[in-house]
């Protein structure tokens, strides 16, 4: 326990010092506050750039584009800096030798996994914490009388789904040396997703619904009990990636 | 007891045999080299003893319990020095040392007092707020050190730590380690004979993935003992009288003459300095100088590495 806690510190300390934690703060608050912004200003920004000549008419924008921006975004660039930031997780300590005099200090494997999880799963929470209070607030602002449903429990989706990528990623990272290795496998598992995804069967247990399916919830056209068994699956799933990433690294050989 | 035993250790890599039932003991508060070629397995065997890799065969007991591969509890009473350590570039040597003490399980005035004593040791005192991205390697391997010895482990590990440093550099890590030798076992890996004569009382030499030579300096001199013999004289006549005594022409001794001075080499073990003595007494030569050869360690190395 002393070892998990002295670790997680270091764990902090590092995302501080090498500036990751700064631009993963920067990337989500940049999102936050675009979100609703794009989602009003862009009809203007199309209008202008369209000669006068021609005639078409844009819909009035509304807070659902502001969502609509925040979970592409969230979810395509988002995810995507957060995986590529954490790909080198432990490939870095590995490659290193970094981690090597912490271990024979007598620091124990199950807590260095359980550590870099838990600082992921904090920063994750933070960034997405962030990104989300700023769109929310802007868009309460910009578009005061439209009304969402479900918002609170599909942004809780959006994050259980980054938990389960971040398991995986710890997983993949346990399995490779090299980051470009875990990312590969990361990769891997979501494209596996994405194609199970194809049969409709498998939709409402495949972890990635709960980052397809944001929209249908806020706007009432996916019941949130529909997403039930998806939770109860990823939740599963990231435990075994997290337990399984345990038994894989207390077996290697560094 | 031993500190350290290590019994019948198998390791390969792929079709690459490492270890090949090694055996060792190191006994308790001394300084012991442990020595062989580049490749031979010396790292390989220390980080089995650390728990880092898994052995195919065999035990190692640290402290009179058992390594576990993959856990960490006989790690506590080990302190190792990595060939090249490394740390994280961001921090001080402070807050490197601070991290190391609590996973070690030190209270906080523990890791205060420590740390700064050992800093003052490995004469890191006046960068122990800098950065250890900008430190030198040789700063690195004392860092190394001060926080190897950090939860006052009982035996010390250091795998090559003169090995890419300096002469002056490399003096100054020896002295280090002597001045912790009267707190802690040390086994010090290297290829580098001399630092090995120069503060190890115990040696080992592994080749072929076995130990093929274990023992004190001193032991290992005395049943290495060449029985070559050095006679200088004062003329080159009497050097010649004496290499072609009749007594001498056998075929278990050999003989070379250089100007006034000649080297015997005796292989007859029953035969000693005694009978040289006595050819010379025959003779009534009286030489300027007569000495029993020592083997140097490096050519025991050569000896048993061959």
């Amino acid at each position: 326990m002393t070892g998990y806690l002295a670790f997680l510190k270091k764990e902090f300390f590092e995302y501080t010092k090498t500036f990751k934690l700064f631009i993963m703060l920067m990337v989500f608050a940049v999102f936050g506050i675009t979100n609703p912004l794009t989602a009003k200003l862009l009809p203007e920004i199309l209008g202008s750039l369209i000669p006068d000549s021609v005639v078409i008419t844009l819909p009035e924008p509304t807070a659902y584009d502001a969502w609509t921006q925040f979970f592409k975004n969230a979810t395509q660039i988002g995810l995507l800096v957060m995986v590529i930031l954490f790909s080198s997780v432990l490939s870095s300590e590995l490659s290193k030798g970094t981690l090597i005099n912490l271990l024979t200090k007598g620091l124990s494997r199950t807590a260095v996994i359980l550590s870099k999880y838990t600082c992921m799963v904090l920063l994750w929470t933070t960034s997405i914490a962030l990104c989300f209070g700023l769109t929310y607030g802007y868009t309460v602002y910009l578009f005061p009388k439209d009304e969402t449903s479900n918002l609170l429990f599909s942004v809780f989706c959006l994050w259980l789904f980054g938990l389960f990528l971040m398991a995986a990623l710890l997983f993949s990272a346990t399995l490779t040396r090299s980051s470009y290795g875990c990312l590969l496998v990361t990769g891997i598992v979501v494209v596996i997703c994405m194609i199970l995804n194809i049969i409709p069967a498998v939709h409402r247990y495949n972890p990635i619904s709960l980052s397809t399916d944001n929209m249908g919830l806020i706007m009432n056209s996916i019941k949130a009990s529909a997403l039930y068994s998806t939770i109860v699956i990823t939740c599963l799933l990231s435990l075994i990636f997290v337990s399984l990433s345990i038994v894989v690294f207390r077996k290697k050989q560094i | 007891m031993g500190v350290l035993e290590i019994r019948q250790l198998y390791k390969r890599f792929g079709h690459h045999e490492v270890l090949k039932g090694l055996d060792m003991d190191v006994p308790e508060h001394s300084i012991f080299g442990f020595v062989g070629q580049n490749g031979a397995g010396k790292t390989t065997t220390m980080k089995i003893i650390l728990g880092l890799l898994k052995p195919d065969n065999g035990s190692v007991t640290v402290c009179g319990e058992k390594v576990e591969y993959g856990g960490s509890g006989t790690n506590r009473h080990i302190g190792y020095l990595p060939d090249v350590p490394e740390f994280y570039g961001y921090m001080d040597p402070m807050e490197y040392l601070k991290l190391c003490g609590e996973i070690a399980g030190l209270t906080k005035s523990q890791i205060k007092s420590r740390s700064e004593e050992l800093l003052e040791l490995v004469g890191l005192k006046e960068h122990r707020k800098k950065k250890i991205g900008g430190f030198s390697r040789g700063m690195k391997q004392r860092l190394g050190i001060a926080q190897a010895l950090l939860n006052e482990p009982k035996l010390l590990i250091c795998d090559e730590p003169t090995s890419a440093l300096d002469p002056i550099g490399r003096k100054e890590i020896l002295d280090i380690l002597l001045a912790a030798k009267g707190k802690t076992t040390i086994v010090f890996s290297t290829h580098i004979l001399a630092d090995v004569e120069k503060i190890c009382d115990r040696i080992a030499v592994l080749h072929g993935g076995k130990l093929a030579l274990c023992g004190t300096l001193s032991e290992i001199r005395e049943r290495h003992r060449l029985h070559g013999f050095i006679l200088e004289f004062g003329s080159e006549k009497e050097a010649s009288c004496f290499e072609n005594a009749e007594e001498l022409k056998q075929p278990s001794i050999s003989l070379s003459r250089n100007g006034s001075t000649v080297k015997v080499f005796l292989a007859d073990g029953d035969m000693d300095g005694h009978f040289l003595l006595d050819v010379l007494s025959q003779k009534h030569i009286v030489p300027l100088k007569f000495a029993v050869m020592e083997p140097t360690l490096e050519s025991l190395f050569v000896e048993v590495i061959r």
